[in-house]
């Protein structure tokens, strides 16, 4: 710092302007550590952390083995991302699966497929029964628009199963 | 409410954003300049007005930032500090028919930019001719010719 104030060109004139080069070199380092910034953003959201990208696609099991979630961690205000929700259970029969915590706070569910059998509201969320195939597979394919901001904490399970918990943020 | 708050994030996004793009990043529009301002224009008007395209929407988010704005340009009249921080100060860049090279590197520019505002505003030819350019604070230089 003080090699640059006393380069010879670097030092503060006063005619035909008066100068304030201490404070011009201080302009010149935030730009070019704004610089260093800029390439760090494009970087993370290169790598997804503005969601849709490599640290934001996850994919969870319960502890048991029999629900599977795969989603995005983190999602955007306003944007849309699918959530995509498989459960293992005994063949050709309906199985009952539970979206509890702040999912539905932080999120609007735009579109659910498979339609499901039956659905009720519960005290933590909603209850949805889906029709398993003939190896007991059942999939919900869910598309989430992200109303609010900042983490929301849900849990998706079936009774009787290990539920998953999820935790998700929201972008402005 | 939100209107509001998304202009003035915009607005203080895109003020730091052109802070470190440099004074000169747009000061001579070239004809990518002009596309890439297009773009930033386009990008920027979907986080302004969200998903409400109403009339009262338009106009609460054109009055947040004219009101920023002519805000901004009456703290700058009363502080020097202020002024200096937004519109920052100029720079000399050649000084009795020198280069200050070590000032041209960190401003960005290049001898060509220089030059090149030397034809245009005094039909100067060579640098020794030059008896001070300024990087001035809208990023524009300009160029003080050598009396004989």
């Amino acid at each position: 710092m003080s090699d640059d104030r006393d380069h010879p060109e670097l030092r503060s004139r006063s005619y035909p302007i008066r100068e304030d080069m201490a404070y011009q070199l201080k302009v010149w380092r935030f730009e070019r550590v704004g610089w260093y910034v800029l390439v760090l953003v494009v970087v993370l959201a290169l790598v997804g952390l503005f969601s849709r990208g490599l640290i934001s696609s996850r994919e969870v099991r319960s502890d048991d083995g029999k629900i599977r979630v795969e989603y995005e961690m983190f999602h955007r205000n306003g944007s849309t991302n699918s959530m995509k929700v498989s459960v293992n259970a005994t063949p050709d029969t309906a199985v009952e699966l539970e979206l509890a915590g702040q999912l539905l706070e932080g999120f609007s569910i735009e579109t659910l497929q498979p339609e499901p059998l039956r659905s009720r509201s519960s005290t933590q969320g909603i209850r949805l029964w889906l029709q398993t195939d003939l190896d007991g597979q059942a999939t919900l394919y869910i598309t989430l628009r992200g109303d609010g901001l900042g983490f929301y904490r849900s849990q998706i399970f079936s009774p009787g199963t290990n539920g998953i918990k999820l935790v998700q943020f929201i972008f402005p | 409410m939100d209107s509001v708050l998304r202009a003035g994030a915009m607005y203080v996004a895109l003020l730091v954003l052109f802070k470190i793009a440099g004074r000169r990043s747009l000061a001579e529009l070239t004809t990518f300049d002009f596309i890439l301002l297009l773009m930033i224009g386009e990008a920027t008007q979907q986080a302004l007005l969200g998903d409400d395209f109403s009339l009262t929407n338009s106009v609460i988010v054109i009055v947040t930032l004219v009101a920023i704005d002519v805000g901004l340009s009456l703290l700058k009249r009363r502080s020097r500090w202020m002024s200096r921080l937004i519109d920052g100060e100029p720079t000399i860049i050649v000084e009795n028919g020198k280069l200050l090279h070590e000032r041209r590197r960190r401003a960005r520019l290049l001898e060509a930019d220089v030059m090149e505002a030397a034809r245009s505003s005094q039909g100067i030819e060579k640098l020794e001719e030059i008896k001070f350019a300024i990087l001035e604070r809208n990023g524009k230089i300009s160029v003080i010719a050598q009396e004989d």
